[in-house]
């Protein structure tokens, strides 16, 4: 992975040098263990911030559409920078559902597509700990040496903390790109991609209630997993709504749950699984949950990948004459 | 006419089911109209809003009826290929059906929550339609779990 | 005021026995390390925390509180007793800021009835760190791994023995109930000491701006934008603050009839400053980060003289994009005084 990440600081570094993009987004080490910083450099002397390893966890694509809006109190006219990104293939894939949906131009985007091999998922290493907190964490050739507080250590296989969303993931490569530096990593094709789905499913419907009710409840509306989400570019999200109100702005369980079913069905046919969300989220919410389900059924029920080719319209973008309706009440 | 048949043990007595029932102008909310003039009796129990096409039913739309109060809600539009915006009530027909699956994979009753197809000459249609989904909910009873409570306190 | 100690296999018990009647809080063990959280079996309380991701402030400021309920043109206060509570086992920063929340739910006169009755039904017991965490830096804006701003007691895990140290008269009252208490003896009391030296001495002093026309200065700085570039704009920093207090007032009213709400809010929100014509003077992220730091290091300095920041660390950890308070806080000292 070192040398991808030397690899990524020369060609971005040359990417600036040329002025082939103005700005470019990658991840930077933040000053704590197991955790990066999304960070816009602007030249080729910072490209040497840059990294790329087991902690990229955050969906760059999120901060794209920013980056071409024109600023407040700019006054007259404003030409938006030539903006370059690091993808992997969850970050590629958002690439193109924001081109799809008219949320950033094609042109003027430069997309250096990487290879991943799925992201640590902080919280599952530090839930290894216990109550003790995470001091320092070092990967060695397939294992991660954690360091706790009270002088603790634990060594654990890295594919035993992945995230979850990276465990199942099938697009490891970028699907569209300018470039790209690596080699393509090996195609994963987990065997049960939606077992967490079939194993919520295979509990009773009250039962199936009270464990979602339990996780929803643990929400304090910060909306970190709506930020974090690179298909949540709306203006104006229906939570903040006030005319009409969706939802009120409390933690009763009600506006909870109808936030996230509200948010997880907004995803239908565009979600991507990146993780974005569950690593966002303060409080630790299997937001997937909702999201694996959808997914599923947009699989299933209308076949296609989502968000992997420019040409092709979303799933809810377009529709069948033989479409499923068993679903429907006949009288 | 239907009569009260089975009502779930538990709800209070003289409870009948409050369902919101969103129409298409077009053929749904017709074909109920139809039935109203053929004097073909269906239950009480529905309140309509009419909506121009099934196309524009928002998902907000029935989450919100269940936490407003309602114990049931009925989506019902132009059968496909003949809605009056040529293409509204297929692209609905991909939402409706991931809703459906939805909230009952959260543990909402799937009885709940019906979509149906209903042309403005089917009056008899709607009304045995109303009579399944009304006995269906009545049998389900209140709802209660997307109930607002009123006290918002942690 | 009494300095006892106690075994330490007998703090939940006494912990148990001093909250008889009342709520009892405490950091418990969940998915995310700890939490803090009602306890009803003392054998869950986890002393050997670090601390918790979300700040004990919602105990006497709520995520989500009622403030009026009306029926028609009919409104009533909705007030109900707050009840006892014994905030246990708070680290002293988390006990600092709410004293630094006291300063502002009873500001020059306009008292919060909702905030100062929970305040005053809550009495703290603080404990002393032996460690900092990963991402502490009391000592850096006024605190100290073994301060005592905001608690009633102080208990400092020696070891085998905790040390109790009341602080106010409420605190020594809680300590009369106990049993099973010695009086500390002097090297009980030197060696708290000793392991608060310690702790000190384990945190880095990191370079915080104090000086006020400095801060003012920076209004304009292009470090604010180059720092908020990652900003998603969510309320993770403010939602784990333990001294960020703004609130939302929103009404659920059906037909008429309904309450009115107090909810947690952040500046972080695009929405938090947009006006009713559609305006909104902080637009753009930089602006809102700014605001954000500036709030904490300026305007409340200015204000209560008191930096509103306890150096918990905790919008460190939870920022999902990163987010350093610490890194800016360094770029800010580095500017020049303008004032």
């Amino acid at each position: 992975m070192s040398q991808i990440q030397d690899q990524l600081r020369r060609e971005v570094a040359k990417l600036l040098e040329e002025k082939t993009v103005d700005l470019f987004l990658g991840y930077e080490d933040a000053d704590l263990p197991l955790k990066t910083v999304a960070r816009f450099i602007r030249t080729a002397q910072d490209a040497d911030r840059l990294v790329w390893n087991r902690s990229c966890t955050a969906n760059l694509a999120a901060l794209l559409p920013q980056a071409f809006k024109k600023p407040a109190g700019i006054r007259g006219d404003w030409t938006p920078p030539r903006v370059g990104v690091l993808a992997k293939g969850c970050v590629s894939r958002s690439i193109v559902g924001l081109i799809k949906a008219h949320q950033i131009p094609r042109e003027g985007l430069f997309i250096l597509g990487v290879g991943c091999d799925g992201m640590i998922d902080r919280h599952h290493a530090t839930q290894l700990l216990g109550i003790a907190e995470l001091v320092e964490a070092e990967i060695d050739d397939g294992a991660l040496r954690l360091r706790a507080t009270g002088g603790a250590e634990r060594v654990v296989d890295v594919s035993d903390v992945l995230a979850d969303a990276c465990s199942v993931c099938r697009f490891r490569a970028a699907v569209l790109a300018d470039a790209t530096i690596g080699d393509a990593p090996d195609t994963q094709e987990a065997a049960e991609r939606y077992a967490s789905v079939a194993t919520f499913e295979s509990k009773e419907m009250d039962e199936r209630w009270a464990e979602f009710a339990a996780e929803i409840s643990r929400c304090v509306r910060c909306y970190a997993c709506r930020e974090a989400c690179p298909n949540c570019y709306c203006t104006e999200c229906f939570a903040d709504e006030t005319e009409p109100k969706w939802i009120g702005a409390t933690t009763d369980l009600s506006d909870l749950i109808l936030f996230h079913l509200g948010r997880a069905f907004h995803q239908a046919g565009r979600c991507v699984d990146c993780g974005a969300c569950v690593a966002a989220c303060p409080q630790g919410i299997d937001l997937r949950l909702l999201n694996q389900k959808i997914n599923q059924d947009v699989e299933a029920l209308f076949g296609g990948d989502v968000s992997v080719s420019l040409d092709e319209p979303e799933p809810l973008c377009q529709f069948r004459m033989d479409d499923d309706q068993d679903f429907m009440t006949e009288p | 006419m239907t009569e009260k048949t089975t009502r779930k043990a538990g709800a209070p007595d003289g409870w009948e089911p409050r369902i919101a029932a969103f129409l298409c102008n077009w053929c749904s909310y017709a074909g109920a109209d139809l039935a109203g003039v053929s004097r073909i009796q269906y239950p009480p129990n529905i309140r309509v809003i009419r909506v121009p096409c099934s196309g524009r039913i928002n998902p907000l739309f029935v989450v919100k009826a269940l936490q407003s109060g309602m114990d049931g809600v009925l989506v019902s539009g132009c059968h496909p290929g003949d809605c009056h915006y040529i293409s509204g009530n297929l692209y609905a027909r991909r939402k409706f059906a991931l809703m459906k699956n939805l909230l009952e994979y959260v543990g909402i009753e799937p009885d709940r929550v019906h979509f149906s197809w209903v042309s403005a000459a089917e009056g008899v249609r709607f009304a045995e339609l109303l009579h399944k989904v009304i006995d269906s909910v009545r049998e389900l009873g209140p709802a209660t779990k997307m109930i607002k409570q009123v006290e918002a306190v942690r | 005021m009494l300095v006892l100690t106690i075994a330490k296999t007998e703090l939940p018990a006494f912990a148990a026995a001093i909250a008889k009647g009342r709520r009892l809080i405490g950091p418990v063990e969940d998915r995310m390390g700890s939490s803090f959280d009602e306890i009803s079996d003392p054998a869950a309380l986890r002393l050997d925390y670090r601390n918790t991701h979300l700040s004990p402030k919602g105990v006497v400021f709520p995520q989500c509180e009622t403030l009026l309920v009306f029926e028609g043109e009919e409104g009533a206060e909705h007030r109900p007793e707050a009840p006892e509570t014994i905030l246990f086992g708070v680290r002293p920063c988390d006990a600092r800021a709410i004293s630094l929340l006291d300063r502002v739910f009873a500001w020059e006169g306009t008292d919060d009835p909702y905030y100062l009755d929970r305040r005053a039904k809550t009495t703290i017991v603080a404990l002393a760190c032996n460690e900092p965490g990963a991402a502490c830096f009391c000592t850096s804006v006024g605190g100290d791994p073994a301060g005592e701003a905001g608690a009633d007691v102080l208990a400092v895990d020696l070891g085998e023995q905790v040390l109790l140290r009341a602080l106010t008269e409420r605190g020594e009252g809680l300590l009369k109930q106990a049993d099973g208490v010695a009086k500390a003896s002097d090297g009980d009391v030197a060696a708290a000491k000793e392991i608060g030296d310690a702790a000190r001495g384990k945190l880095s002093k990191l370079p915080i701006p104090t000086d006020l026309g400095t801060l003012k200065g920076s209004f304009d700085s292009e470090l604010w934008a180059e720092e908020a570039m990652g900003c998603l704009g969510c309320g993770a920093c403010t939602y784990s603050c333990p001294t960020c207090h703004c609130f939302d007032i929103t009404d659920e009213a059906k037909r008429g009839n309904g309450y009115r709400v107090r909810s947690w809010d952040t500046c972080a929100f695009p929405l938090f400053t947009l006006h009713g014509s559609g305006h909104n003077p902080r637009p753009a992220k930089d602006a809102r980060v700014r605001q954000r730091v500036l709030h904490k290091f300026l305007y409340c300095a200015e204000n209560f003289d008191e930096i509103f920041c306890v150096g918990c660390g905790r919008c460190v950890s939870n920022c999902p994009t990163g987010i350093d308070v610490r890194r800016i806080l360094a770029r800010l000292s580095q500017l020049v005084s303008t004032a």
